[in-house]
């Protein structure tokens, strides 16, 4: 059943010594990297015209932000391409003590905006350490699944592995952000999947998460324990039943879609973006960027959007395929899953196709902790590979 | 961590299907192909995930596009701001300083012009010759608002319009489509220029301040907000709190109904000040008197000043005149260059207007002059370094015995040769036995500091005094240091005799604020205690109930202030207005209420247009009641206004006249320092 081999400390030893850091510039997945930077360049292309009218008399308030944090960004991803993520699984105990950490701090420092405690003021940034969580998450978890490598096709290790995603997934879920707790779940689901959990596990997981869904929307309401706030049921419900949905609460989504729609072929630009402009769409520089995004540079703009992403998961795809140990494929895999769900999550929201939850679109939405931490996740991805080929030219050299 | 004792495990090359191909243990991790499959699955996801994203995008944006445009043209609400109208200011006794009044502004939804460019110039030309608007302007102003984007506030072509210009405008509405009357409010002064400077007024937000109020919340372009003095200070009561109306709009934002209130519009907070209206007006028109006075005394520079009356036990200022002043309703409707200009408000006259826009009370800064000898006095006797009842002599020169240059310091009256005590040296004003106790602080060995300095500061000079006006200037209190760090070559860098000498006598380098001066007579009348000025008395919400606001500081005693040592300092003050050798002796000799004061005549070293020298600036500080309790002080000064006792201290006497509702005989100016 179980097919993987154990990474011998010896073995990867001799790898690491062949994987210098040259080497590992030399092999950077320079599509991967093309494929970011693209989407950074559009990304504030789109800031530029979605945010042209919001801050009166001063046009790129919010432009000016999002490239220092793209600046800072940037710098992360170099750091995160450099260290080695060998690194992270030796000391994956204390990377998933610092993440339960941070996101509870939250609880005690946290700053509410819009009924949710997310986000901790430190001076000059207001920072959100769910989304940097996103990575450690995947970093720890992986850590342990590397850890037990041997032992992947028992069920205790698919418990513990579920026990422990838990904690953060709880925490995350009470700031209350359902949005990202879902993003933490897929990418466990996705690290379980890569490092070979059997089937039968999956199976039996797939069906308790859709008891926990009939528990919080139709058991619990019935007995009267309500485990979601009234605004995430609505959100919910409208997705699943339009037509009973109040109006006020179909709102949002009815102006996203006549943003995205009229849109047409070639956009509105930023003038002529009704929706934008005169602030029919909410929340159009965060959650809803797509919406007028597609509204103000119409089908081509989205499209070209749309196909970078798909490049950068392609290429997250492959470094799977190139990792050189199982922590980096799962973290691979990890990181691919998460981001996919945020993009399907948040474009399928702002077009009627997913239900409303706040998760930014990555590398568009304005916010410096979403930019960052997105950033950090390709470098962590560009890591991966960059050693997965090295190791792989050492190797060759050898015989 | 990693499984350091595994036995040799089976491992697969890519395409090594069969898998019979065994390896040594050291063979790290490999793609297998139950990986591969699932990373293929994953693959399926993505690509099924982008599929669908592509597809709904593509039915939405290409399939059904041209329905959602209308459906986006159809969008036909949305919320303007309604601004509040702004609060009245009050005097302490509920007289009205500033308040709105009712006009009609002429506005322009710029979205409704004539699309043929040659009709849209007819109209705009024909607009500008009847308001009297240059053409130019409008254009600019149509110009800016289409750069900001925001289509649904009309362009404000003429704020306060006469009512002639109205009705011909209503008569032919047609001949000017987009053209409407909207009633507003704009500033009314009904003193006209009276605290010009302290009240400050009202424009339209810039873009600075849109940048930085951004942040505070509840500011908007297009906004009017205090720009300066208590109309700045205080904007956030006086703004109210703009409503929120609803308007159908096109899909250009072109508005296609009445306005409906959603928010209702909150007005601004009344807002009453401590000063009086009667003493404001007695303390600008007596500042002209004095400024007059010098005038004709030959003093042709005196062209300004300020006075300050200020209740001494609690620090409210009653009066604050600073001359000259402006007529600050420039700033409403209509702003033009050539109105501000001729105000004086514009670079390119205010040297010319002799700068009006500055509140010389609390920004204009002089030297001190006699005025400053009390505090010598009280330094001196703390220190322990006079004894004032000592009879010390008064020459007509004096020179320090340190000095190696001799240099040669002159008393103002050059012909006196007596002894005096310290109370006949005050009211006499003698600078030479000022002159001594400088040296003698010259003299003090260095472990005791800089005392005279450490005095001063105490009683608030070199630092703000806190009142609640903007912007107010700190002074200078020299001392060792500030020498050493100021100067540059070596010489000037030491602290001389003369720089004792000087400062003993209110000379030098020290500069002080007029509302500094009276602080510190403040607390010579009221015992010693520093108050904190202040011209807020309290915020009324327009339902006439009292809003919290922040209070004024209680007075501070002064730590380790002699109260006997003050009382001789009285005394001499006491003895200054009502001994016949006292310096004002011809102006409040005969008052009949009993004050007491000091004159200064300082000099400074001035530069106006085609003249540098220097010039005497005219003082007088002082306060009564003297007996009971005090309940004014009154600082008077006038600017290259030649002696005190000639210029200032008339000005001042009208003050307390008005206070005190007294006619007084005057024995004369004379002619003093």
């Amino acid at each position: 059943m179980l097919e993987y081999a154990g990474s011998q400390r010896a073995g990867l030893r001799a790898e690491r010594e062949g994987a210098s850091l040259l080497a590992v510039v030399r092999s950077l997945d320079w599509l991967l990297l093309a494929g970011v930077g693209g989407l950074v360049a559009l990304g504030l292309w789109a800031v530029a015209g979605v945010t042209k009218f919001d801050v009166a008399g001063d046009p790129s308030y919010y432009l000016d932000k999002q490239i220092v944090y793209v600046s800072a960004g940037a710098a992360v991803l170099v750091l995160a391409t450099l260290v080695d993520p060998d690194l992270y699984r030796r000391y994956w105990r204390i990377v998933f003590a610092s993440l339960v950490g941070v996101i509870a701090i939250v609880f005690v420092v946290g700053r509410a905006a819009r009924g949710s405690t997310r986000w901790i003021n430190v001076g000059f940034f207001t920072f959100q350490p769910s989304e940097f969580g996103k990575l450690l998450f995947v970093i720890a978890l992986a850590g342990f699944l590397a850890e037990r490598q041997r032992a992947l096709g028992v069920v205790g290790t698919t418990l513990r592995a579920l026990g422990l995603g838990v904690i953060p997934v709880l925490l995350v879920f009470a700031q209350p952000d359902l949005g990202t707790a879902l993003v933490y779940i897929a990418a466990l689901t996705a690290m379980l999947f890569v490092s070979g959990t059997p089937w039968r596990h999956l199976a039996v997981l797939g069906s308790l998460g859709a008891l926990v869904v009939v528990v919080v929307l139709w058991a619990g309401p019935a007995v009267g324990v309500d485990f979601l706030k009234g605004y995430q049921k609505e959100r919910l419900t409208c997705f699943t039943h339009p037509s009973t949905c109040p109006v006020d609460a179909r709102y949002n989504v009815e102006q996203s879609i006549a943003a995205v729609g009229s849109g047409q072929i070639r956009g509105r630009g930023p003038n002529g973006a009704t929706q934008t402009r005169l602030d029919f769409l909410p929340e159009h520089h965060t959650d809803f960027v797509f919406a007028s995004f597609s509204e103000q540079r119409g089908f081509v703009g989205a499209s070209l959007l749309l196909a970078l992403y798909l490049l950068v998961l392609w290429r997250g795809l492959r470094v799977i395929t190139v990792a050189r140990d199982l922590y980096s494929a799962a973290v691979a895999g990890g990181i691919v899953v998460a981001f996919l769900f945020q993009i399907f999550v948040n474009v399928g929201m702002t077009m009627g196709i997913a239900p409303i939850t706040g998760i930014p679109l990555p590398f568009v939405s304005v916010g410096g902790s979403s930019m960052i931490a997105n950033l950090a996740a390709m470098g962590v991805l560009l890591a991966i590979h960059g050693r997965g080929r090295a190791g792989r030219f050492a190797r060759r050299r050898d015989r | 961590m990693a499984s350091t004792a595994a036995p040799p495990v089976r491992r697969r090359r890519r395409g090594d299907a069969d898998g019979s191909d065994e390896q040594p243990a050291e063979v790290p991790y490999r793609l297998t192909p139950k990986l591969a499959r699932r990373i293929g699955m994953l693959g399926a996801i993505v690509f099924v995930v982008f599929a669908a994203l592509l597809l709904r995008l593509w039915a939405l944006q290409v399939l059904s596009g041209p329905q959602y445009v209308q459906r986006a043209q159809a969008n036909q609400f949305r919320t303007v701001r309604v601004q509040a109208p702004r609060g009245p200011i009050l005097d302490r006794n509920g007289k009205v300083l500033v308040t709105n009044a009712a006009a009609t502004a002429v506005e322009l939804w710029v979205a409704d012009l004539p699309k043929v460019y040659k009709r849209r110039y007819e109209e705009l030309r024909e607009l500008a010759r009847v308001t009297r608007v240059p053409l130019y302007e409008i254009a600019a102003r149509i110009k800016r608002r289409r750069a900001s984007g925001d289509l649904l506030t009309p362009v404000v072509i003429r704020e306060d319009t006469p009512k002639a210009m109205i009705g011909y405008l209503e008569e032919r509405g047609s001949a000017f489509p987009g053209v409407q009357m909207e009633r507003t409010w704009v500033r009314h002064y009904p003193y006209h220029d009276l605290a010009a400077q302290l009240l400050g007024y009202v424009g339209e937000i810039s873009q600075d301040q849109l940048r930085t109020l951004a942040k505070t919340g509840g500011y908007a372009a297009g906004d009017e907000i205090g720009q300066t003095g208590i109309e700045a200070r205080y904007d956030g009561y006086l703004r109210g709190v703009p409503g929120q109306a609803r308007v159908r709009v096109d899909s250009l934002g072109r508005p296609r109904s009445a306005r409906t209130l959603v928010t209702p519009v909150q007005p601004g907070h009344v807002l009453r000040l401590t000063l009086d209206l009667g003493l404001q007006k007695a303390a600008e028109r007596a500042l002209r008197y004095g400024i007059r006075l010098a005038q004709d005394d030959g003093k042709w520079a005196a062209r300004g000043g300020a006075i300050v009356a200020m209740n001494p036990e609690d620090g409210s200022i009653l009066a604050l005149a600073s001359a000259p002043s402006y007529e600050p309703s420039v700033f409403t409707g209509r702003v033009t260059e050539r109105e501000l200009d001729a105000q004086g408000l514009t670079s390119r006259t205010a040297l010319e207007k002799n700068y009006p826009s500055l509140d010389r009370a609390l920004d204009g800064t002089y030297p001190p002059g006699s005025t400053f000898k009390p505090l010598t006095a009280i330094a001196a006797m703390q220190e322990h370094i006079l004894s004032p009842y000592a009879y010390e002599p008064c020459t007509g020169t004096y020179t320090s015995p340190d000095d190696k240059n001799h240099t040669v310091f002159h008393n103002w009256d050059p012909n006196v040769n007596q002894a005096m005590d310290l109370p006949t040296a005050l009211a006499y004003s003698c600078d030479t036995y000022f002159y001594g106790i400088g040296n003698d602080f010259y003299e003090l060995p260095a472990d005791r500091g800089q005392p005279l300095q450490k005095w001063a500061r105490a009683f608030g000079f070199g630092s703000a005094t806190g009142v609640d006006l903007q912007p107010e200037a700190v002074g200078l209190v020299p001392t060792i240091g500030w020498r050493k760090r100021h100067f540059a070559s070596a010489v000037d860098k030491l602290w001389k005799p003369g720089d004792s000498i000087q400062l003993a006598i209110g000379q030098g380098d020290l500069l002080v604020t007029p509302l500094q001066m009276t602080r510190f007579y403040a607390a010579l009348a009221n015992g010693g205690k520093l108050v904190t000025p202040h011209v807020l008395m309290d915020v009324e919400n327009p339902n006439r109930k009292t809003v919290p606001t922040p209070v004024a500081p209680a007075p501070q005693p002064i730590p380790g202030l002699d109260p006997s040592a003050l009382r001789i300092v009285q005394q001499g003050l006491l003895e200054g207005t009502h001994l016949s050798f006292g310096t004002s002796y011809g102006v409040f000799g005969s008052f009949p209420v009993p004050i007491a004061g000091k004159t200064g005549t300082a000099e400074k070293v001035v530069s106006l247009p085609g003249y540098v020298g220097k010039q005497d600036q005219a003082w007088w500080c002082g306060y009564g009641p003297v007996t009971p309790a005090p309940k004014l002080v009154v600082c008077a000064v006038i600017e290259n206004g030649g002696h005190g006792g000639t210029a200032a201290a008339p000005a001042a006497e009208r003050v307390f006249a008005k206070f005190f509702n007294v006619k007084a005989e005057q024995v004369g100016p004379i002619h003093s320092d």
